[in-house]
């Protein structure tokens, strides 16, 4: 019981913090403002990360965690163009070699890149279109054959005009109809659609989308298609192997391009995990100026609670007393005070976690930021902290206030 | 007749230290008020008046000498026992009335309780009671702002009733009202006084001191007259 009146009297200290707040409305607007700033920039950096996290997690099962791409230039963030121009395109022989002395890899394929006008009746698009081998069929990643078929053995020895598409290729050209024997124009020449592939969505990849693909037989991609693109050796091994395979595949590739050991490598074998390398490192450095602008916009939004808890303190001189003349002990008013400044800084909070969440609901089409009751909690314990933090100080002064004194002020 | 003994002061002094001087607010100063006392302490500024109200409203302790309250032995005590004396056992009225401008009339009566651990429902029950029995019944709700002066002094001494103390502690309580208000104000000290009350009235005025059943008079920090 005794415990319970104690309790009742601290809720009676914070009643009275909350309506000095309401008697003051603007004032603790304008100061809850730079909190609600602080707590907006850290949900918003925390969401995008997690989101970009997200979509790069989506590449990444693209690209496989268990292929290695032996591709001309390395893929980076910071590109160094001059470094890079001169090296010899990746030769479709390289292959051989690798098949012939390899131990690590399971299977290959050739990839050649490009990308073409595509049109069916009188929808039009630019595509990317990748030549392979029949094996690709067992290497894709991220994706699957959802309808029809992959291109035989037999196809891609007579070159034959046959392709499977991603599902926007479907969906723009087809408008959800099943595309397979339908006919598309690729480069004047009428290519038939016999498989489709399950949509990925978008990812951090060049291009943007993962869907935005046409599959060929690489004979027939050399036949028909002459404009600029790259190749690439796909090498599928086991993903506890990555990375004696990603050597092996380096010495072997080394060889076959009769380098001296002196030599750099003038071709790269890249894969997934290399890539996530760099993007975590930009992930830090996204997140690190993140929170230090955060950081410092947390601060600044203390101090001027601190600052107007000094005020509020200053203009309430009469009434400490006054309270205290009337059985008010110290720690009532440090009570008071502090949950006065606790109360400024939710207010402050949870105003930022609402624009937070109407800019997600804004957004929610092309940002998908993930918005949890965590976010929420996190934002409570940091504000009760900054408010606790700020108004310390102000709530001391206010309770070591000497009641005689603090009456006579005017 | 003999009557409790509520107040007992025995020979305090209260020194203060103003760099090298040494100033002797009260000097062994002894006094005895009894339940339903109704006592007047004049005395010009500087006499050390206000210091011996402040040591009697337990707002501060004095240097030398013991303060009985209830027998209860005041002067060794720390500032949070001084807080729950002075809610229980006093209740203050101010010149200035020192009333919140933001709460009404009950909400102002209420806030002695809330530092009494009181449901919120007794609290406003006995905030009621005691503005009732001040005549202010119909004002429940007004703010101190649309109060009169007279009415708003009714408020804070319905205020210091409130939580049944032992003394009524009423410094200058019609210094800054106009005559008929004091007037009525004090009349108001009458009943009080008639219904068993303890008060103290520190004022400067005879018109109110003479109200009083004994008086006492302070001059350089020592009690120069009581009768």
């Amino acid at each position: 019981m005794e415990r319970f009146l104690k309790m009742n009297n601290i809720f009676q200290n914070i009643a009275i913090g909350l309506r000095a707040i309401k008697s003051n409305p603007t004032r603790v607007f304008l100061t809850s403002l730079g909190l609600t700033i602080g707590i907006f920039t850290v949900s918003i950096i925390t969401a995008g990360v997690s989101s970009i996290d997200k979509e790069f997690e989506k590449s990444m099962a693209y690209y496989g965690n268990d292929k290695l791409y032996v591709s001309t230039w390395p893929w980076s963030f910071n590109f160094d163009w001059w470094k890079y121009r001169n090296r010899p395109r990746i030769e479709e022989d390289n292959l051989q070699y690798i098949t012939q002395y390899s131990q690590y890899i399971d299977d290959v394929s050739l990839r050649k890149t490009s990308w073409i006008r595509g049109s069916y009746g009188n929808t039009a698009s630019w595509l990317q279109i990748n030549g392979v081998y029949p094996s690709y069929q067992d290497m894709l990643s991220g994706t699957k054959i959802e309808n029809g078929r992959f291109f035989s053995q037999n196809e891609w020895d007579l070159q034959r005009r046959v392709i499977i598409v991603g599902a926007t290729v479907r969906d723009g050209f087809f408008d959800g109809q099943d595309p397979i024997g339908k006919t598309i124009r690729l480069g004047g020449v009428s290519f038939e659609v016999i498989g489709e592939l399950k949509k990925q969505g978008m990812g951090m990849v060049p291009g943007g989308t993962l869907d935005n693909l046409v599959i060929m037989p690489s004979t027939t991609f050399k036949r028909i298609l002459t404009r600029w693109g790259f190749d690439e050796l796909v090498l599928k091994t086991r993903p506890e192997q990555m990375a004696i395979a990603k050597e092996e595949a380096e010495m072997i590739m080394r060889v076959a391009r009769k380098l001296k050991p002196d030599e750099e490598n003038n071709f790269a074998v890249n894969s997934a995990d290399a890539y996530k390398q760099q993007f975590d490192s930009l992930k830090i450095a996204i997140a690190g100026v993140g929170f230090l602008v955060t950081g410092i916009s947390l601060i600044v939004s203390a101090i001027g609670i601190m600052n107007v808890m000094f005020v509020s303190v200053k203009e309430r001189t009469k009434e400490i007393g006054l309270r205290k003349a009337m059985g008010a002990t110290s720690r009532n008013i440090l009570v008071q005070f502090l949950s006065e400044a606790v109360t400024i800084s939710i207010i402050g909070g949870l105003a930022g976690i609402i624009l937070v969440k109407l800019l997600t609901l804004a957004l929610a089409s092309f940002l998908p930021v993930s918005f949890d009751l965590l976010l929420i909690f996190y934002t409570f314990l940091v504000c009760v902290f900054i408010g606790i933090t700020a108004g310390m100080i102000p709530a001391r002064n206010a309770a070591s206030l000497n009641p005689i004194d603090a009456l006579r002020h005017e | 007749m003999n009557k409790k003994e509520i107040i007992s002061i025995e020979s305090i002094s209260k020194i203060y230290h103003l760099g090298d001087n040494v100033v002797k607010a009260l000097d062994n100063v002894s006094l005895k008020i009894y339940e339903n006392d109704f006592i007047s302490i004049m005395g010009p500024s500087g006499s050390g008046k206000s210091t011996l109200m402040n040591i009697i409203g337990c707002l501060d302790v004095p240097s030398k000498g013991t303060y009985k309250l209830d027998n209860i032995e005041i002067d060794k005590m720390t500032d949070s026992d001084l807080a729950k004396i002075r809610n229980q056992k006093i209740g203050f009225v101010f010149q200035t009335f020192n009333l919140l401008p933001k709460l009404n009339a009950v909400q102002n009566v209420e806030v002695p309780l809330i530092y009494s651990s009181l449901s919120k429902s007794e609290r406003i029950a006995k905030a009621k009671n005691a503005l009732n029995s001040v005549g202010l019944g119909d004002r429940f709700d007004h703010k101190p702002n649309e109060l009169s002066g007279g009415q708003r002094q009714r408020v804070a001494i319905a205020r210091a009733l409130v939580n049944s103390p032992s003394i009524i502690l009423a410094d200058e309580p019609t210094g800054n009202l106009d005559s008929k208000s004091g007037l009525e104000i004090l009349k108001f000290f009458d009943e009080l006084h008639k219904a068993g009350n303890t008060i103290i009235v520190v004022t400067h005025e005879d018109s109110v001191a003479n109200r009083a059943k004994r008086k006492v008079e302070i001059f350089d920090g020592k009690i120069s007259k009581d009768e």
